[in-house]
């Protein structure tokens, strides 16, 4: 579904990313962890360009979405993205935020873009939520409400950057449930997490990231009982 | 006390002269409100062509951008950068040098110079507004697949206008006080209105403090609304 090719981004003089090969199959589930300032979440970001790779291509569902007039846009639609910080949107409402996209790319008219956002918002027992504004959520709600704003576009790919890392612990639970559920429907999951209890229990496949490179990729299982790179022996060391 | 009462005679009573005051608050006004508009129209433009530019990574600015950008540049530069005074006197002795002094051309030209030398001022507050928002709500909108242009305009915008209103509503009362120098093209504004009041009666106390308090009442009542209008759009922040 999604093939990385030689990817590499810099900023500046920092190289971030150096020469990325990856491979992500239909309803996989691939967890990608590793210490902060490894590269991970700019490598999340690459897939629907919101960082632009400096080298190196992409391609989702066979179209090289890192060529030149790639329509961006269109790609997007089909990928959904959270983010650590939510970013609902301030001045809308949950369900206008959850109808905005939909509507305004004339995937649905209003009505129907209305009673999908009260059915996601019933998914995740937020329907009294509907008609109020995201600063009076707190964390685990605006992030489920993140996620399924994401799922109105109807993705085939969801990309999760750091989902939990913001919230207060014990709203950790609600939104890695939700996710959890997502896995079980099948949904193609790429996920940069620090919980690792999460990575063991869903992932199809764990990525360790380290200095810009993917240094070691495995089953859950191997991952963490078996670590061969001695970077990740450390890491698990820390972090288990 | 008797010459107070004579002047006030003299100033609004004797051949009508409250007239002055009707039509110089009615031209005043017109030229604020419509100059307002031209200036929030070309500020919100030049604002979003400025941040466009400013935030796309240098290889992915087109052509087009970089001369907008350029142009906005220019605008911003000599528009803040010379008197409103001259610029209206440009406006009306060189480029409209050939238009009949009539009240319908000096309005038009003072509404187009006055809602050209806004816009520049409108469009750094805009700007400003817009740089305040968290990267994160236009990395949403795009992350959903809708175009830069329309996360712009259904999420960015609507929360820039919100921040920067304070600031814009400083700019209209401004706007609305400066207008009292269209008196050098010869428009006959409230302003002027009292001064031809003085050339008439020699009475100079009266008409210029019932101007000065004309003009008071407006601004009071004009941030009267500004305060309605920010109230209603804080509706987002109440927890």
């Amino acid at each position: 579904m999604i093939y990385v090719k030689d990817l590499s981004k810099t900023f500046g003089d920092n190289q971030v990313l150096s020469h990325i090969d990856a491979h992500i199959s239909p309803g996989e589930k691939v967890v990608i962890v590793g210490p902060s300032g490894s590269g991970k979440s700019t490598f999340l970001r690459c897939l629907n360009l919101l960082e632009q790779p400096t080298s190196g291509s992409i391609t989702f569902d066979g179209q090289e979405i890192t060529a030149p007039h790639a329509d961006v846009n269109k790609i997007r639609q089909h990928m959904g993205m959270v983010f650590q910080h939510f970013n609902l949107f301030a001045n809308l409402t949950v369900k206008k935020n959850i109808m905005l996209a939909p509507v305004q790319l004339k995937l649905m008219t209003n009505e129907q873009a209305e009673e999908e956002a009260m059915r996601l918002l019933r998914l995740v027992n937020l329907e009294d939520k509907a008609d109020v504004y995201p600063i009076q959520l707190s964390g685990g709600q605006k992030q489920r409400i993140a996620i399924v704003r994401s799922l109105a576009m109807k993705p085939e790919v969801m990309l999760f950057d750091e989902p939990t890392s913001a919230l207060d612990p014990e709203m950790v639970g609600e939104v890695l449930e939700l996710m959890k559920r997502l896995a079980v429907d099948g949904m193609t999951m790429v996920v940069v997490t620090h919980e690792m209890g999460f990575a063991r229990e869903v992932a199809t496949r764990v990525l360790f990231m380290d200095g810009g490179v993917i240094k070691e990729e495995n089953t859950p299982q191997e991952f963490f009982e078996h670590p061969r790179d001695p970077r990740l022996q450390e890491f698990l060391s820390k972090v288990l | 006390m008797e010459s107070l009462r004579s002047g006030i005679y003299q100033t609004f009573i004797l051949d009508h002269n409250y007239k002055y005051f009707l039509n110089g608050i009615k031209i005043t006004l017109i030229v604020t409100l419509f100059a307002l508009v031209l200036g929030l129209i070309l500020g919100v433009l030049v604002a979003i062509i400025r941040s466009a530019h400013d935030q796309q990574p240098e290889n992915k600015r087109g052509i087009l951008l970089r001369v907008l950008n350029l142009f906005c540049k220019v605008y911003l530069t000599v528009i803040r950068g010379t008197p409103m005074m001259v610029q209206l006197l440009i406006m009306w002795f060189v480029v409209w040098a050939s238009a009949r002094a009539t009240d319908g051309n000096m309005i038009r030209c003072a509404v187009l110079s006055f809602g050209i030398n806004s816009g520049a001022y409108v469009a750094e507050i805009v700007r400003s507004g817009i740089m305040s928002i968290d990267k994160g709500q236009m990395e949403a909108g795009r992350s959903l697949g809708l175009s830069y242009v329309k996360t712009m305009r259904f999420i960015v915008i609507p929360q820039a206008f919100k921040n920067v209103l304070p600031a814009l509503g400083n700019e209209l009362i401004t706007l609305l006080k400066e207008t009292s120098i269209v008196t050098v093209i010869g428009l006959k504004d409230l302003t002027k209105g009292a001064m031809i009041i003085q050339a008439n009666t020699y009475q100079a106390m009266v008409p210029y403090l019932a101007i000065a308090a004309i003009y008071l009442a407006m601004v009071m009542l004009l941030s009267w609304l500004l305060g309605v209008m920010e109230r209603r759009m804080r509706k987002s922040d109440i927890r």
